[in-house]
């Protein structure tokens, strides 16, 4: 068989609640994830593996370990398997996705193991959007404590003027992602709210308040990537069909602020490379901030630009999981949690939420837009 | 001590500063949102003059157990301060309050810290000693003036008060205990480094965690070893660090809402650590029928919860006119602003 015509499946994919694990380390997390994958495979199915690669953000600055994907192999008995940590900021998920893909397709690997872990319990909310500032220019930016809740608020700002919204009509997204997130048996979140309660909730940065923004959480997902298809025991099974990268300049750098110029980037490949039709796709979009939810689906053409928040009550396949506002964002898990979810719903289901469509899309970013992934699956049978 | 039932409540003294600062004030100054505010149901908080000390406001309230006991002070055997504002690190502030209300030399004397609940447990203790007959009565003091690091979210409810209790045999009591009961484990959810003058939190870590798992795995040993249900109990007192908390972990046991708003003080005066549930429990104590029976679950940070199921006698109505009651001093304040807190509460650094 070619490189070339590598095909790279979804054996198995596995998830925590997200949630705040007071009593579990990062380790119990990790563990819990990968034990039900290798539950799920036959017997020593894990055995088989190639390669470990973790995608952690946090683990130096939160968990005072370097090196995590190297204590992980060891804590889960699966030395002397390589190991690899991902990080990309919040993209960090998708980024170790690729990287395994890469590994797979290119030959050098027939299966890999991605765990996305993040722990930030530990510490109190003051420190946890200390080490998130870093995810911008440390000497630009965060230096004058310029945070990524500021730039959404500038976002958001700046679309309710041009396209003369009021603040309740941009409620909409928070509204939608926590109905959506009650059905996830995965969520943090998984209570409904009202557009009153958005508008009236804590102001973070005006205009944005607390209920346009993610929920701190810990979480670990686990998915196994491989080209051998005796891994495989559903009927229905997925494929990765392709992966994209792209990075973009920092916003004070940018002409139009409402683009997202990697996120386009990436959305034109899909369509001209992939022939994706999204009319016939399950997406899951990094949506931190509510404003960010409006843009992307934007920057996809699912909408005209300044349209977004009058579509979102007939949005019936984008985040299905709640995304990050209702399911949550434990940082550098969240990619591995979309394409986990992903799968979950193109196959056996996530609780009961399935889809009979073709295709699933997991987009990730970190900040806003400066490292961008998009992980592209069919589904076969 | 479930079974051998022979100690009792012999009376309470309480006392809380006359000086007031409006949450909303404090909220103002440090750009905190109002609805956190509203969210915490509490109002004002009290605060302590520049010359007061866990020692003064401990030695007040003692005074007026005394008072209102009628006892002879040669016959107190011990005396417990719980606090986790003394003013000596070390060298004991319970001989302050002792030898200044005249105890005899024999006795027991120490300080007690297991941040908001150590006076708790030195009921816990003193019920042990008179039950054992080693002594006859025990004074047991809470007092505090809490700290907050000013502009930490603590600092909104952080506030000065004590209460104090003489532990004595049941039948002298006001009111007996049915029964007791301590939950502790190692949960580090609030904490002061030796040194440091204000201390830290977690944030969320103190609520399921801390107070909720503690209060509630306390309060349900107790009632399954005396074999109550909340419906047995007329009233029910919790550790108030705010004005939720006690509401919301009532519900989850299954208090209504009417056991508990009576002993709920803080809201007026904010949390005033060792004194918080002793403050409720000496309010429900003034308007209490005998034969009423009452829960008291108190908290401390790192963690621990005593619960205690008291049942009143009637000997209460004696003696609850002989001191001040704790609504007199709900009742009896003057406002400040954030100027004379910060002089009063000693948070600018003068050298």
């Amino acid at each position: 068989m070619s490189m070339a015509c590598r095909k790279v499946y979804i054996a198995s994919a596995s998830m925590i609640r997200v949630s705040r694990y007071f009593t579990k380390s990062y380790k119990e997390l990790a563990f819990d994830v990968v034990d039900e994958i290798s539950r799920n495979l036959s017997n020593d199915g894990l055995n088989n593996i190639d390669y470990v690669i973790v995608s952690n953000v946090f683990s130096d600055s939160m968990l005072d370990q370097l090196d995590i994907s190297t204590i992980l192999t060891q804590e889960l008995g699966l030395t002397p398997k390589p190991a690899l940590r991902i990080e990309t900021g919040e993209s960090s998920g998708l980024a170790a996705i690729a990287h395994a893909y890469a590994l797979i397709k290119s030959g050098l690997a027939s299966s890999v193991l991605v765990i996305g872990v993040e722990k930030s319990s530990e510490y109190p909310t003051t420190a946890i959007n200390k080490h998130l500032t870093k995810l911008l220019d440390y000497e630009v930016e965060s230096i004058y404590d310029f945070a990524l809740v500021n730039e959404a608020a500038f976002l958001m700002k700046e679309y309710m003027e041009r396209y003369r919204y009021s603040r309740e009509d941009l409620s909409s997204w928070s509204v939608k992602m926590h109905s959506n997130a009650v059905r996830n048996p995965y969520a943090q979140l998984k209570f409904t709210v009202t557009k009153e309660q958005v508008v009236n909730s804590q102001v973070l940065s005006d205009p944005l308040r607390l209920l346009d923004s993610f929920p701190i959480g810990d979480g670990a997902a686990a998915i196994l990537l491989t080209s051998n298809d005796g891994l495989i025991s559903n009927s229905d099974y997925v494929e990765i069909e392709a992966v994209f990268q792209a990075t973009a300049l920092p916003l004070n750098l940018r002409d139009n602020i409402l683009e997202l110029p990697a996120t386009k980037l990436l959305f034109s490949r899909l369509v001209k490379e992939c022939k994706v039709d999204i009319n016939d796709a399950v997406l899951e979009i990094h949506d931190s901030y509510s404003i960010l939810g409006y843009l992307i689906i934007e920057e996809l053409g699912l909408v005209r630009r300044g349209k977004a928040p009058e579509v979102i009550n007939d949005l019936n396949n984008v985040n299905l999981s709640g995304g990050l506002k209702a399911r949550g964002h434990p940082i550098g898990a969240t990619g591995v949690y979309q394409v986990a979810e992903i799968f979950k719903i193109l196959t056996e289901g996530l609780g009961d939420v399935r889809r009979n469509v073709t295709w699933g899309l997991a987009h990730s970013m970190s900040a806003l837009d400066l490292n961008s992934a998009v992980v592209v699956v069919r589904r076969c049978r | 001590m479930v079974g051998g039932v022979s100690v009792g409540i012999i009376s309470w003294g309480a006392y809380i500063p006359r000086f007031r600062i409006k949450v909303s004030d404090i909220a103002r100054l440090w750009g905190f949102d109002q609805l956190l505010v509203k969210s915490l149901n509490i109002e004002e908080k009290a605060v302590a003059n520049v010359d007061e000390d866990a020692t003064t406001m401990g030695w007040y309230a003692a005074r007026s157990a005394i008072m209102r006991a009628g006892i002879n002070v040669g016959e107190l055997g011990a005396i417990f301060l719980g606090t986790e504002s003394k003013p000596y690190a070390v060298k004991p502030s319970a001989t302050i309050i002792g030898d200044a209300l005249g105890l005899p030399n024999k006795k027991l004397a120490s300080d007690m810290e297991f941040a908001c609940r150590a006076a708790g447990e030195g009921i816990r203790i003193s019920i042990g000693l008179v039950s054992s007959g080693m002594i006859k009565y025990s004074l047991v003091v809470g007092s505090d003036t809490a700290q907050a690091n000013p502009g930490d979210v603590l600092e909104l409810t952080a506030a000065s008060g004590a209460a104090a209790y003489i532990i004595g045999p049941k039948d002298e009591g006001v009111a007996y205990f049915e029964g007791s009961y301590t939950y502790t484990s190692d949960t580090p959810d609030f904490w002061r480094r030796d040194g440091s003058p204000y201390p830290l939190h977690g944030e969320v870590f103190t609520d399921e965690p801390a107070y909720f798992n503690h209060i509630v795995n306390s309060v349900k040993g107790l009632m399954s070893e005396l074999g109550l249900r909340p419906e047995d109990f007329d009233y029910a007192i919790f550790h108030q660090p705010n004005g939720r908390f006690p509401l919301r972990v009532g519900a989850e046991l299954g208090f209504p809402k009417d056991k508990i708003l009576p002993g709920l003080v803080n809201p007026w005066i904010g949390n005033t650590y060792n004194a918080s549930a002793l403050l409720g429990l000496a309010k429900v104590l003034e308007e209490a029928k005998p034969g009423q029976r009452i829960l008291l679950a108190t908290f401390g940070s790192g963690a621990g919860s005593d619960s205690f199921s008291i049942v009143t006698t009637d000997k209460l109505l004696t003696r609850v006119n002989n001191a001040l009651k704790v609504t007199d001093m709900l009742n009896n304040k003057i406002y400040i602003g954030y100027d004379a807190y910060a002089k009063y509460r000693k948070l600018l650094e003068r050298i």
